[in-house]
């Protein structure tokens, strides 16, 4: 009997470590895997942006030791410039979106259609990328293309960057409005929560003193959700820096030409590594690979410090879609 | 809240309430405004996704099977389901026993802390990152080919942060003196497991597993090099390509032909539809009583 026990709890003590060793190994491989393309580069991984398969039926060179196609060069400065422009503009459209929303939930809206409401924002956390990508694809780039970025162009052409030349609806607007669609509900489900915990007295205490449902949510309530609106808002960047498949089909998917306007095509890590594998298989010195696992490493660093930094502050337990009582 | 209408507006003026009524009354149309904005984005979405795939769907989709440009998507629906089960199998093993662990340790908290940090830094790696592993180490270097169980750990390992933090959550919401009675009554860790975490969570981990499985089926990046595509069923757990639903959105939508189209509207009908259900049908367990 108390052999069994003892069983039973190192085995949940071995299942309990299965996380911790599936990302240790994990980091370790992916780290593994890049160090060819970090001798290979080194610091011009960072400071170039041309990605440059070389020749593969030539003879490969032999650079810092290691073999690699001749001709090729790996910069990541293009992908990242996409990641953070992608992501920087998703949050500037969710933010004041998943704030008015959670006021009007707390403030407005009447009791009965709040969780109503609550369900049909977490819903944009359930559908998934690619069905995202199709309708960016179908809808949302025929607009852009048609109306909205025409219009901007000519009306707002007077801000740099707001000129150009609009080939397609795909690029950094879509992208970036269609990662804020994802990550609406994972920073409104944050702030809400986080409204909830102001103390009831307190609110009414101030409601007393005559301020507006719009001052006790501008004030009050910001005030007592500061850090968990600031944590919400890293966990739904963490969110849109990793996001691979929808940004894949409506941000262009360029490669080494840099963006002359806000119109142009653009491509993330994440999407370069999904696109790029395919014909990395054909390099037969495998640095294509390793340049794209050096991709892979950045980008996981990257998501998980804003993650990190999210949940530290924010407070643990926020989960996608899934409310933590 | 006050009686008198006519003293209010005089107060009003009076305290110069007059603009911070205005701010109010701007800030509540603005967020109705944006409340039916989302709300018209979302119905667009699932009009458009729903439209498009109904109108498009025939019979032969859903009994036959297909490569992305002809025939159906049997193979495809199958797959789905196949991958997920085997992330299932990966990822409820590890769940559950080590959502246990965790509920359990009172002495050794370094170690559940640990784990719990890193099972919340699992959830923020990018998938294309657990996609890139699962083609480097399982497909390539364990040689596990294109196949199920490379595409099913691929999944497993993005679905068990979710299904062990929600299975910790549901163990810890079990009132504490029920856990303390059973071990005064001389139960052991095995008897309290089996029947007092494992019955008194079931609604919770039912819950959780609908969860992980809504957000398995709809994931793309981890099975692109890990479970390939398949015209067929696979033929075994190894070495052999599995046909998923959002591989035929992605790939349908970029081929030229109109029925490949059709293909993907159609995946994208059935993902929508599976995926809401069992959002709602996860809601649904945990609410009733």
């Amino acid at each position: 009997m108390r052999l069994h026990n003892k069983f039973f709890n190192l085995l949940t003590f071995i299942m309990a470590l299965v996380p911790v060793a599936v990302l240790s190994v994990m980091a370790i491989f992916i780290l593994y895997y890049s160090t060819p393309s970090i001798r290979y580069e080194g610091l011009s991984f960072f400071t170039t942006y041309l990605w440059n398969p070389g020749f593969e039926f030539k003879p490969p060179v032999s650079v810092n030791g290691v073999l690699a196609p001749a001709g090729s060069s790996f910069g990541l400065g293009l992908f990242l410039l996409g990641t953070l422009s992608t992501s920087l503009l998703a949050i500037v459209i969710s933010f004041p979106i998943s704030f008015l929303i959670s006021l009007n939930v707390e403030s407005y809206l009447p009791e009965k259609a709040r969780k109503f409401t609550v369900s049909m924002i977490e819903l944009f956390a359930g559908i998934p990328s690619v069905v995202y990508g199709l309708w960016g694809i179908l809808v949302l780039e025929p607009v852009l293309f048609r109306y909205i970025e025409p219009w901007m162009s000519k009306n707002l052409g007077f801000i740099p960057g707001f000129r150009g030349e609009i080939y397609s609806g795909a690029g950094l607007i879509a992208s970036g409005i269609i990662l804020s669609f994802m990550i609406i509900p994972i920073i409104t489900s944050v702030i809400v929560n986080s409204f909830e915990t102001v103390p009831k007295d307190v609110k009414e205490g101030v409601f007393s003193l005559g301020a507006t449902k719009w001052e006790v949510g501008r004030y009050l309530m910001t005030g007592y959700s500061r850090a968990s609106t600031i944590g919400g808002t890293l966990l739904g960047l963490g969110r849109a820096l990793g996001e691979t498949m929808a940004v894949l089909m409506v941000s262009g998917a360029i490669v080494n030409t840099l963006p002359t306007s806000i119109y142009s095509a653009t491509n993330t890590m994440a999407a370069a590594i999904a696109s790029l594998l395919d014909s990395a298989f054909f390099d037969p010195t495998g640095m294509n690979i390793a340049a794209l696992s050096e991709l892979a490493l950045v980008l996981m660093i990257i998501s998980l410090a804003v993650n990190l930094l999210g949940r530290q502050i924010a407070g643990r337990g926020v989960l996608r879609g899934y409310e933590n009582d | 809240m006050t009686d008198g209408i006519q003293e209010e507006t005089v107060l009003i003026k009076w305290k110069g309430l007059g603009i911070r009524k205005i701010k109010d009354s701007m800030a509540k149309v603005v967020s109705y405004l944006i409340l039916a904005l989302m709300a018209g984005v979302l119905v667009s979405i699932f009009a458009y996704i729903l439209g498009s795939g109904a109108a498009h769907a025939t019979i032969s989709m859903f009994t036959t099977f297909g490569d992305t440009t002809t025939g159906g998507l049997l193979n495809a629906i199958i797959g789905t389901w196949m991958l997920v089960g085997m992330g299932l199998l990966f990822s409820i093993p590890p769940g559950i026993l080590g959502a246990i662990y965790i509920v359990n340790s009172k002495s050794n908290t370094r170690v559940s802390y640990i784990v719990k940090l890193f099972t919340d830094i699992l959830t923020s790696v990018p998938s294309i990152v657990i996609g890139l592993f699962g083609y480097l180490v399982l497909v390539i270097k364990f040689g596990f080919g294109y196949s199920l169980v490379a595409g099913g750990i691929a999944l497993g390992i993005m679905m068990l942060p979710y299904l062990l933090r929600i299975i910790e959550i549901s163990f810890r919401n079990i009132p504490r003196e029920q856990i303390e009675n059973a071990y005064a009554l001389g139960a052991d860790d095995i008897k309290i497991a089996s029947r007092v975490y494992l019955p008194q969570a079931s609604k919770g981990i039912l819950s959780g597993i609908l969860l992980a499985v809504s957000i398995a089926a709809g994931e793309t990046a981890q099975l692109i090099y890990t479970a390939g595509f398949n015209n067929a069923l696979p033929t075994g757990f190894l070495k052999s390509q599995v046909a998923y639903l959002t591989y035929v959105v992605w790939t349908g939508i970029n081929q030229p032909s109109q029925y490949s189209h059709y293909l993907a509207y159609v995946s994208a009908m059935i993902l929508i539809l599976t995926i809401t259900a069992l959002i709602f049908l996860s809601k649904y367990i945990v609410r009733r009583k």
